[in-house]
């Protein structure tokens, strides 16, 4: 009896199963809510700015359509090319100089030693605070007459320096405030990736002859590489796009010194509202930060070992 | 190749005494397996004669010259892991020639020592192969290639075969003992399978709770065992113990069960105190007469039939090499060979 109202179960499942489903047109609804979304915040705001792009719109004037104008203008604008380069320089900087202390704290908090804990915690304490607010901050230190750090240097002998105020030493300033924020960053990715790391390849290493200083160069820097270029890519993300605190801090100044396409960008879109010409200067920092990020990508793929049976 | 000499080791963690004064001399060229149950401080004394591990106390010496308190890179020793240790992001062919490049050893030289060693061990077509990409009996042989290549004067195997399954174990023990009678270099062994220990070594070392419990051939361990506990641990199955004493020239269990001695058994020096009866499973054999028991577990594995008897009181193991038909509950005769019986001091688990 039980037998036969099991085989009727079945045929009546399968008899379902074969009908084409009625439900599946009625998950859309499910769908749109997110389709819209990303319509309306991704994909409205790129093809407007694509659109906008070939079309010379300058606010409170006649939008006419342009063509390549904008971009053709582009490649003759000596201050798009400087702040370009200002970017390069930036981002170099930012990701190098957080990359090197970052990877050295990491290699610090990896051992053992009393207050470690709390030390870790204070070190990483720049990376929470708000951009604007740290660049109020630094803003007042790097004062040449009233800025603590001009002081510091006084102590140990050396004369004032114009810090922000002064076009050549701009950069690096910016930069040292970069990487005062986000040196714990790449210190936490680091030190994640130390502590996942195998032990026994180090004894291995002992015993095949190696000192501390082989140990690092041949086992731990290649096996924390795929970390690192992780760090590489949040880094250089972040740091090719930075806004916030060099607005803050110089407004691109002094002069042009410090402005990165970013900065040249908002000024010509919402300063001088030029919102076409601002337009394809964005699709083309897009493209920039696109191809970067692939570069990096490709790199990350060849460092990464605990892939390598995959490639 | 050299000779290796520990000599009353000690090694202390804090307030426990993992191995307390123990000596071994190991000759040149002698394969030397150390071998005991988990936390007999094994794998501690082979990490000492690394380098890995400080000595808390004792000397050890390879060769002539005193290694105590040298670093593992000056000791001149090659040692094979559990887990392989290998360097996960270099190929093969880095992995092994790895200790030569610090050496900075001639790259042309390097390559041709890797070239012969991976042919000793079939390796020649996995050099610019990583880790990750091979099985793990691939990996035990780099790990051992890596140890060729460098030509110590000592290799040393921390349960090298543990983490292979058991069709490839028996693989990889035949690989290491050719790879040793090829070469020729001192090695020392550890493991925890008495069947590794049994079929490898020159010479084993058995420890217990970090003191050596004997040393000696395999076959002498096997057929005279020096306390009861090293004739529990080697032989598997594992020997039968039953408790009693000699009464009337015959062994008389605790629950009643006589049992023939051996005639070199001296009743009036054994006679009296409480001693423990020991035989081997496979020293039972079936018989028509003779003990009568009750078959608790049967398994056969077509080569040989293992069986738990329930004979009275006594439980015994037996395994038979014989073909005979025994099913669960089925009454079976015995007759046990007095020569390989074995007798021990049942207060100092000495043997008598």
């Amino acid at each position: 009896m039980a037998s036969v109202s099991i085989e009727t179960a079945r045929t009546e499942t399968d008899n379902k199963r074969s009908k084409p489903s009625r439900l599946a047109p009625n998950y859309w609804p499910f769908v749109v809510p997110a389709l819209i979304v990303i319509g309306a915040v991704i994909v409205f705001p790129w093809v407007f700015t694509l659109w906008m792009s070939v079309n010379s719109w300058t606010l409170g004037q006649e939008q006419t359509f342009a063509g390549l104008d904008n971009y053709i203008r582009l490649a003759t604008d000596f201050r798009f090319w400087e702040s370009l380069w200002h970017t390069l320089i930036f981002t170099v900087l930012a990701v190098a100089a957080p990359l090197f202390l970052g990877t050295l704290a990491a290699l610090i908090f990896d051992a053992q030693f009393p207050l470690r804990g709390f030390l870790r915690g204070v070190f990483v304490m720049p990376m929470m605070a708000t951009p604007v607010a740290i660049a109020l901050v630094w803003t007042m230190m790097f004062h040449p007459q009233l800025g603590v750090l001009n002081y510091l240097l006084s102590l140990v002998g050396i004369g004032p320096q114009e810090w922000i105020y002064n076009r050549y030493s701009v950069i690096p300033s910016l930069v040292l405030v970069e990487t005062w924020q986000w040196t714990p960053l790449i210190m936490l990715i680091v030190l994640g990736g130390l502590a996942s790391l195998p032990r026994e390849p180090y004894e291995s290493a002992e015993i095949d002859g190696a000192n501390a200083w082989q140990k690092f160069r041949y086992l731990t820097l290649p096996m924390i590489a795929p970390f690192l270029m992780i760090g590489v890519i949040i880094r250089a993300i972040d740091a090719i796009k930075s806004f916030d605190i060099i607005y803050a801090m110089t407004q691109g100044g002094p002069g042009t010194a410090s402005e990165t396409i970013n900065i040249y960008l908002y000024n010509t879109a919402f300063s001088y509202y030029d919102i076409g010409y601002g337009s394809a200067m964005a699709v083309v920092f897009f493209v920039i930060i696109v191809a970067l990020s692939l570069v990096l990508m490709m790199v990350r793929a060849r460092t990464n070992w605990s892939d390598m049976e995959t490639r | 190749m050299a000779t290796v000499t520990l000599q009353n080791i000690q090694k202390r963690f804090g307030a426990v005494n993992v191995i307390q004064d123990l000596s071994v001399d190991i000759a040149d060229g002698e394969f030397v397996v150390l071998v005991g149950p988990s936390g007999c401080g094994k794998s501690t004394l082979l990490r000492m004669v690394a380098g890995l591990e400080e000595v808390s106390g004792g000397e050890i010496r390879i060769g002539a010259r005193e290694v105590s308190n040298l670093p593992a890179r000056d000791r001149d020793i090659a040692m094979v892991f559990q887990n392989y240790a290998l360097y996960p992001h270099m190929t093969v062919e880095d992995n092994m020639g790895f200790a030569l490049k610090l050496k900075r050893a001639n790259p042309a030289d390097t390559a041709e020592r890797v070239k012969k060693a991976a042919a000793i061990l079939g390796l020649e077509n996995l050099l610019d192969r990583y880790p990750r990409q091979l099985s793990g009996g691939q990996r035990q042989r780099v790990a051992m290639g890596r140890a060729i290549v460098r030509n110590p004067q000592v290799f040393l195997f921390d349960e090298p075969l543990s983490n292979l399954d058991a069709k490839l174990r028996v693989v990889m023990r035949g690989e290491i003992k050719a790879m040793h009678q090829r070469i020729g270099t001192t090695t020392i062994y550890v493991t925890h399978d008495q069947i590794e220990a049994m079929t490898m070594a020159d010479k084993i070392v058995v420890l217990h709770d970090g003191n050596i419990e004997q040393v000696g051939a395999p076959l002498e361990l096997y057929d005279r065992p020096a306390n009861l506990f090293v004739a529990g641990f080697i032989g598997s199955p594992a020997m039968n113990f039953l408790d009693g004493k000699i009464e009337e020239g015959v062994f008389r269990t605790e629950k009643g069960l006589i049992l023939p001695l051996p005639a070199e058994v001296s009743p009036a020096k054994a006679g009296g105190r409480p001693l423990v009866y020991g035989i081997r499973p496979e020293h039972i054999r079936a018989s028509d007469q003779g003990i009568q028991g009750r078959a608790t577990i049967v398994e056969g594995t077509g080569s040989e039939i293992f069986a738990k008897l329930d004979c009275g009181s006594e439980q015994l193991s037996c395994l038979f090499r014989e073909r005979i038909d025994i099913r669960f509950g089925d009454t079976v005769g015995i007759s046990i060979d007095a020569k390989q019986v074995h007798l021990f001091d049942k207060t100092t688990g000495h043997r008598l």
